[in-house]
């Protein structure tokens, strides 16, 4: 098993602990045997080719697929004995964005908001908050089936934080952006990273050496690489865990 | 939480030109059928008048404009409620209810009240129309109260069996043709003619027979509990359908 790159933090900063996660989808597809301990600062680029069982991984952390086999606990909630609990801790940005195209873009941040339990004068504040965050200012009143796939992903991202989750779940976040957003998505992530755990998981690893501070890499649906991002070329490591 | 859903839900049906379109054929339905039985009741007044039992104008018109209206909901409700997780699906906007704290339970019941509200609100307008008449005439209340809920309950019946319906599929029309399939076939157990004992209790189930007497006045235990059980039997099946997907996947 590869060593946590912060794992020698306390179990008090212990955000997500994933023992053992297998999900068979297909007959030639599976996610096995994973297992992850991500702490708050953590911010772990999660690679590996297409198909590789990032996605999958991802929608087992969410709550959204139950895996198989193992467990995940997140804020010491465990996924499958208090799942209420342990999704409030969970914000996710899935590959596509779950939108609501005849909904403003004010009402379905209001709608996220409550679903996940803010209410009154919080909600208000925090929805100002991640509409400047990921700048919607602009957007604000308009229908999301009007935005450009940028700013749907902008939405999308703002959804996954407007109740300031403790661990944030984002599926190729970059998808559709053009530079100068995905610059100010990074900065996004990096800042959110202060306070939360985030994984995101990406294809590009350009994109995780200048976002993650941690890289764990899947291929055939097993992890075969978890180290700090930094120090040694990213490319060289992950070609040779990829080969 | 579940007004949250219930208020998204209801929301998203008045967002929508088919709910609004259906509630405008609607209305002119209403009236129509209303001023064709009141037209027909003046003509029968007098025969009627000479019966043992006469039937006064609240008991003609519940039996002649508000009973049929019960069809008329089993058909419309499930209309409503067809998109509710299919689109779901279908738009992949499941993600964000999967992810979020809220249990499949609050979820589907949300759905359903939020769909059963909008829906009420044309059962509502279908009986505003007898009431107006108190203006004019003397009306029976009790009698039109009671028709009125045996209208809410199996509208609510078949709003349950369509979001059931919804929850199984990524297609709209297929859950619209299943709810519809099992709905009427029920409604048509009820002029069924079993010789066989065992099939002779299968017209219990009959939607139609369960809903006479509320158009009578008459407002009994067992078929408020009947129509009771089929909305918490297919919300029950919702809640079970929706929780194995977390397992299947699909």
């Amino acid at each position: 098993m590869p060593a946590s790159a912060h794992a020698t933090q306390g179990p008090q900063h212990r955000v997500l602990s994933a023992i053992s996660l297998s999900r068979r989808l297909s007959a030639n597809a599976e996610v096995s045997n994973i297992s992850l301990e991500i702490n708050r600062g953590d911010i772990v680029g999660l690679l590996g080719l297409n198909g590789a069982g990032k996605t999958t991984t991802l929608r087992m952390l969410s709550g959204v697929l139950a895996p198989d086999e193992g467990s995940v606990t997140i804020k010491g909630h465990s996924l499958s004995d208090s799942p209420i609990e342990a999704r409030r801790q969970v914000g996710f940005l899935p590959d596509q964005p779950p939108l609501y195209n005849d909904m403003r873009v004010s009402e379905y941040l209001r709608l996220a908001g409550r679903i996940r339990g803010l209410k009154g004068n919080r909600l208000t504040e925090r929805q100002d908050i991640v509409t400047e965050q990921c700048m919607l200012e602009s957007v604000n009143r308009s229908l999301i089936s009007t935005l450009s796939k940028g700013f749907r992903q902008r939405v999308g991202l703002a959804q996954a934080l407007i109740h300031e989750p403790a661990l944030l779940l984002l599926d190729e976040p970059s998808n559709g952006l053009d530079p100068q957003q995905l610059e100010s998505m990074r900065n996004l992530i990096i800042e959110t990273g202060k306070s939360a755990a985030v994984i995101l998981s990406t294809h590009l690893l350009s994109e995780a050496q200048t976002t993650c501070n941690r890289v764990a890499i899947i291929h055939d649906g097993k992890l075969v690489a978890d180290r700090p991002a930094n120090g040694e070329d990213l490319e060289q490591i992950f070609h040779g865990a990829t080969r | 939480m579940i007004g949250v859903i219930a208020r998204h839900e209801g929301l998203r049906l008045l967002r929508s030109a088919q709910t609004w379109i259906i509630a405008a054929l609607l209305a002119g339905l209403f009236g129509f059928l209303f001023l064709k039985q009141l037209e027909s009741f003046l003509d029968l007044q007098a025969q009627l008048a000479i019966q043992d039992h006469p039937v006064g104008l609240s008991g003609f018109m519940s039996i002649r404009y508000l009973e049929p209206l019960a069809l008329v909901f089993t058909v419309i409700a499930p209309l409503f409620a067809m998109r509710s997780f299919s689109d779901e699906y279908r738009h992949q906007t499941f993600a964000l209810w999967q992810s979020s704290p809220v249990s499949t339970a609050a979820l589907v019941i949300g759905k359903f009240l939020g769909i059963l509200t909008v829906l009420l609100l044309l059962v509502v307008m279908a009986v505003a129309i007898l009431f107006i008449m108190k203006i004019f005439v003397n009306i029976d209340i009790k009698l039109l109260l009671s028709a009125a809920l045996g209208l809410s309950l199996c509208t609510a019946a078949s709003a349950a069996c369509g979001l059931y319906f919804s929850a199984l599929t990524r297609q709209s029309l297929i859950a619209i043709i299943a709810s519809l399939a099992v709905l009427l076939f029920s409604w048509m157990l009820g002029s069924a003619n079993f010789s066989n004992l065992p099939l002779q209790s299968l017209v219990d189930l009959s939607i139609a027979n369960h809903l006479r007497g509320f158009f009578q006045g008459y407002v009994q235990v067992r078929d408020v509990a009947f129509f009771i059980l089929v909305t918490g039997l297919f919300l029950g099946l919702g809640i079970i359908k929706l929780d194995s997907l977390r397992h299947t996947g699909n």
